[in-house]
Formats: structure tokens, sequence, C-alpha cells
């Protein structure tokens, strides 16, 4: 097994344990920072893939605007839980039931 | 400079200029006068787009390069580029941008600073992702306007509206990861992104060859597929979507229904088929999504109880009919796919407009609380006769039209099945809308709502104007079609 096939699996292995994360905990903090897991092993597959095809440069800006953007979809995504506490008093998501049909 | 560089230029720097000189005023001027402000960036928006199409027309050129403050020519810099279809879908950004600002200026009252802010920049995003030329730059534009929705929708601050923001949140977070493992995935194959470099790159795929390269080529497609069809909110992705478009403020549902998930949705989806349609698992998935998503959506909006969430599950059996027209892959069903974008925009934004009178004057949108309303709101009720009719598909309306474009783009193309059940399935969206009009509009008046009037002013406005669009196109529309005979498209 070389490098790139290693690092691959270690980033599958980072978006599972994301989406795991999504679907079996019901905190709403904890189903941010699965997302973010997930958002770290997608900056890995690019800094793989700028290896991969040479253009290390490229995939180096990539990264750096893909975590500016994914802080900011932390501090909005925290920021509505945040509200979300306020107003029932627990991060529970399973509060969530104003919207069915 | 000439009037297509204006026009070009105005789609980045307008929004941004309208932001800083709004942000000048203090904050109760601003707060009152919002609507001038908003309102002349998108009728700003609407000239240009119908302007620039026309020079451009005129010069015979196919598309207009450039760059923000760069020379577009320069080796490997990202630039920005106009052309046919994109005006479509910038005029459409404009449209629904004006009618969410008349609506606002009724249904929002202390967050009208914030709101005209974030619709000006959710305005730059979605601009941004139809003149980007790189799949890296439609990502960030496509995260720009993903987080503007997110804000306006949480921004009233009450229970449903921060639940419905975190639900969207976090789908359309997934979405996210989905097209950038993609891209990162395309970027391993090619070292690029340019949609240049990334065109034709099916054909040099061998599907069996078995190397790590072409594997990841595969799932690249699979993860841009999924993860576009999340943000349009067709069947197996749709969760989201009733829950975002019922707990959001009128004015933001109708930006959400008319403009975002067509411009970060079905265009992504529009690009994935420009690039990479020459797979042929690409049409045939969009297809299997589309045919899926329009019985699954009609059946769905039969029994809602929320007018808002009828309104949102009809949209989810529309999409399925744009994605049924673009998986042909032939000029007939983009430009079908296109006409019907329109259409839809047009009725769409129509009964989230009644949905705002509805809930001005009778202050509830439970269906079981609306009842025989049609004579204290006979515009409402006639302008919500003529969106049903274009919704279902009959004639005369500008969704008629674009339902049989669909139609022959699929017979066309040799799926006489397709076709059928795409008519068939016209039935169902009857059902829920004859179900909605009843309701809301016949019968009896309730004694609780006998005081009701109708909507005025802007919002009425809107109403007027949208139904007016959906007859005048569906009266023009043999024209239209003529001119696509002429240009050897039909």
């Amino acid at each position: 097994m070389n490098l790139v096939t290693v690092l691959l699996i270690i980033g599958l292995l980072m978006i599972f344990a994301g989406c795991w994360c999504l679907m079996r905990t019901y905190h709403l903090l904890k189903i941010t920072i699965g997302i973010e897991v997930a958002m770290k092993a997608v900056t890995l597959f690019l800094v793989l893939a700028g290896r991969i095809s040479g253009s290390l440069a490229l995939s180096e800006t990539f990264v750096i605007t893909v975590m500016v953007a994914e802080a900011i979809v932390a501090v909005v995504g925290t920021g509505t839980a945040v509200g979300l506490f306020r107003k029932y008093g627990s991060m529970d998501v399973r509060n969530l039931k104003q919207l069915k049909g | 400079m000439t009037i297509l560089s204006i026009c070009a230029h105005g789609f980045v720097y307008c929004p941004i200029l309208v932001v800083l000189i709004y942000n000048l005023f203090n904050h109760e001027f601003a707060r009152k006068h919002f609507i001038w402000f908003a309102g002349a960036g998108a009728t700003w928006q609407i000239l240009t787009s119908a302007a620039g199409f026309f020079v451009l027309h005129q010069s015979g050129q196919n598309g207009y390069a450039f760059g923000a403050l760069w020379d577009p020519g320069l080796p490997g810099s990202a630039y920005f580029e106009l052309s046919g279809p994109r005006f479509l879908l910038l005029l459409i950004v404009g449209l629904v941008a004006f009618v969410s600002v008349l609506v606002a200026h009724h249904t929002v009252d202390f967050n009208r600073s914030s709101y005209t802010n974030l619709l000006m920049i959710l305005v730059l995003g979605m601009n941004g992702m139809l003149l980007v030329t790189d799949l890296f730059s439609l990502y960030v534009f496509m995260e720009v306007t993903g987080l503007c929705c997110f804000i306006m929708i949480a921004m009233f601050r009450s229970r449903a509206d921060l639940e419905g923001s975190f639900k969207y949140l976090i789908l359309s977070e997934l979405s996210s990861i989905f097209i950038l493992t993609a891209v990162a995935f395309l970027m391993m194959k090619t070292g690029s992104l340019r949609y240049t470099d990334l065109a034709g790159l099916g054909s040099r795929i061998s599907a069996g060859s078995g190397r790590l390269e072409d594997v990841l080529f595969y799932a690249a497609l699979v993860l841009l597929i999924s993860g576009f069809a999340i943000k349009t909110g067709v069947v197996p992705f749709h969760s989201w979507l009733p829950d975002a478009y019922q707990s959001a403020d009128t004015a933001v549902s109708i930006l959400l229904s008319g403009a975002v998930n067509k411009v970060a949705g079905v265009y992504g989806l529009i690009v994935v088929m420009e690039l990479f349609g020459d797979v042929a698992p690409v049409g045939k998935s969009l297809a299997a999504v589309g045919i899926v998503s329009i019985i699954i959506g009609a059946l769905l909006a039969v029994r809602q109880p929320h007018y808002k969430r009828v309104v949102a599950y009809s949209s989810v059996s529309q999409m399925g009919y744009i994605l049924l027209a673009l998986s042909t892959g032939t000029t007939l069903g983009l430009v079908a796919a296109l006409a019907h974008i329109f259409s839809h925009t047009a009725f769409k934004s129509t009964l989230f407009t009644n949905a705002a009178a509805l809930q001005e004057q009778a202050g509830t949108l439970e269906l079981q609380d609306l009842g025989g309303l049609e004579n204290q709101m006979p515009v409402t009720a006639f302008t919500s006769i003529i969106a049903f009719l274009s919704t279902a598909g009959i004639p005369p309306t500008a969704g008629f039209w674009s339902k049989i474009l669909i139609i022959l783009a699929l017979w066309q193309a040799g799926s006489p099945v397709l076709a059928a059940v795409a008519l068939i399935a016209g039935i169902l969206s009857s059902a829920y809308l004859i179900r909605l009009q009843r309701t809301v509009f016949f019968g009896q008046t309730r004694p609780e709502l006998a005081g009701v009037k109708e909507a005025h002013g802007s919002v009425l406005t809107a109403e007027i104007l949208l139904t007016v669009i959906t007859l005048g196109l569906g009266l023009l529309y043999p024209y239209i079609l003529m001119l696509l005979h002429a240009g050897g498209i039909l």
C-alpha cells in the first residue's frame, strides 16, 4: 500500500465518522462537530489531489479558502444552536418538533 | 467601456455597492426606506441582464469573458464568463429579488436592515455561481448563497425559524462535503478544475479499467449529482425543503423557492450535464431522480396541513420535471428545462405572494382555519387560480408551454414512457392544487374570517405583476416556439 491509498482510506474513515456522528448523536453541538470532522477529511482530499496532479500551490489556496468557508458555517451553526438552547433550555435535537406535516 | 462590460461588471459590483451605500445612512432612515435601495439593486439586475443578452446576441459572440479586477487572459487565472443560458437565470435572480423586496415591505419589520444587506449578498452569491468558470469557485459562491439563506431563515428567532434553519444548514453542509470531495477526486485526475479542462473527461475514461483514478472519477460523478440534488431538494433528499420554506418569513420563502434552489441546485446539475453529459449513467440517474420526485412530491403535497408546506412539496414535484428535461442531454431538453425554470419562478412566486397576503389579512396559514375567502379577496383568489392552472400545465399559461416542451424533448430523446408518465403526473398536481384552492378560497366563509379584506399596496402589485408575466408568456409562447423552430432546435 502506498501513501496515496493510506491517505484515501483515512479520509474516507473521517467522513464516515462525521456522518456517524450526524446520525447517532442528539446534541446540537456534537452534530456541528460531526460536520466539521467530515469537512477536515475533505481538505485532506484536496491536499492529496494537489500532490497527485502536481499542482500543490493550487490545492493549498483551495484548502485555505475551504477553511474560511467552514469556519463561517461553524459560527452560523453554533449561533443557531445557541438560539435553540435559549428557547428550549437544552441542546437536545429531539426537542425540534415544531415543523411536522 | 462598452455596454456589455458595464452590464457584466454590474453583476459583481452592483450588489456590493448597494450594501456599502445602504450602510452609510443612519439606522432609522435605512429601515424606513429599505425598499428603494434593495429595489434599485434588483431593478438594475433585471435591466442589465435583458440589455446584456440583446447586446451579446447582436454582436454574434458566444460568450463574454471578464475578470473582476484582473485581465481574464492571464494564464491560469480564474475568470467570469457571460453566455446565453446564464442570462435567463440572472434575469430570474433579479425578478425574484424584486418580488421579495415588494413582499418584505409588508412582512419584514424590525429586521429590514439585515434583510437588505443579506439579500444583496445573496444576489452577489447567486450571480457569482452563474458567472464563474471553474468548479471550485462554484463551490465558494454556493457557500456564500447558502450562508445568507441560513441567516435569513433564522433571523426572526422564533422556535420554528431556528429549527428550519438548523435542518437546512446540516443537509446543505452535507451537500457541500459531497461536492468538495467530488472536486478533489476530479482534481486528482486533471490537476485543473476549469470547465474547459473538465469537459469531455468522460470520453477519456474507460469504465472497466479498474484503475484507482477511473473509479474515483465515477465516485465523483455520484457525489456531484447527489450534492446538487440535495441543494435542489428532489425526493430522496427533500426532507429539509418543506421545513425551511414553512419556517422562513414569506419574503425569504420566495427567494428560496424562486431563485436559490434553482441557481444553487438545478444550475449545478446543468453544469454537470454540460461537462459529463456524454457519460450515459449521468442522464439516466437524473431521469430516475426526476420521475420519483414528480410522483412522490405530488402525493405528499396532497395531505399537508399548512399552505406553505403544500406549495413546498409542489416545488419538489416541479423540480422533478426540470430534472427530467435536463436528463435528455439535448439542446431542446436544456431549452425546456430553462423554460420550466422560468414559468416555475413565476407561478411559485405568485403562490408564495398569496401566502403573504393570506398571512397578513387572515393571520394564519393553517388550512383548517381558512375557508371561503373568494369574495373578500377576489384578486388573490384569481391570481391563485392562474398560478394553479400554470402549475398543472393548462393553457393559456406559461406552465402549459414549458411542460409541452419537456414532453417533446423526452419524446425526441427516445423515451416515450417517461413522456407519458410526465403527462399523467399532471393529474396528480391538479389534485393537490384543487384541494388547496377549495379549502382556502371556495365554499362557505368562516364566521371568524368575515372581516378579512383584500391585500393592498406592494403585495397586491407583486401578485398582479407575476400573474401578468404568467399569462403574457403563455400568450407569447407561440412566437418563442417559432424562434426555436427557426433556430433549428425544435
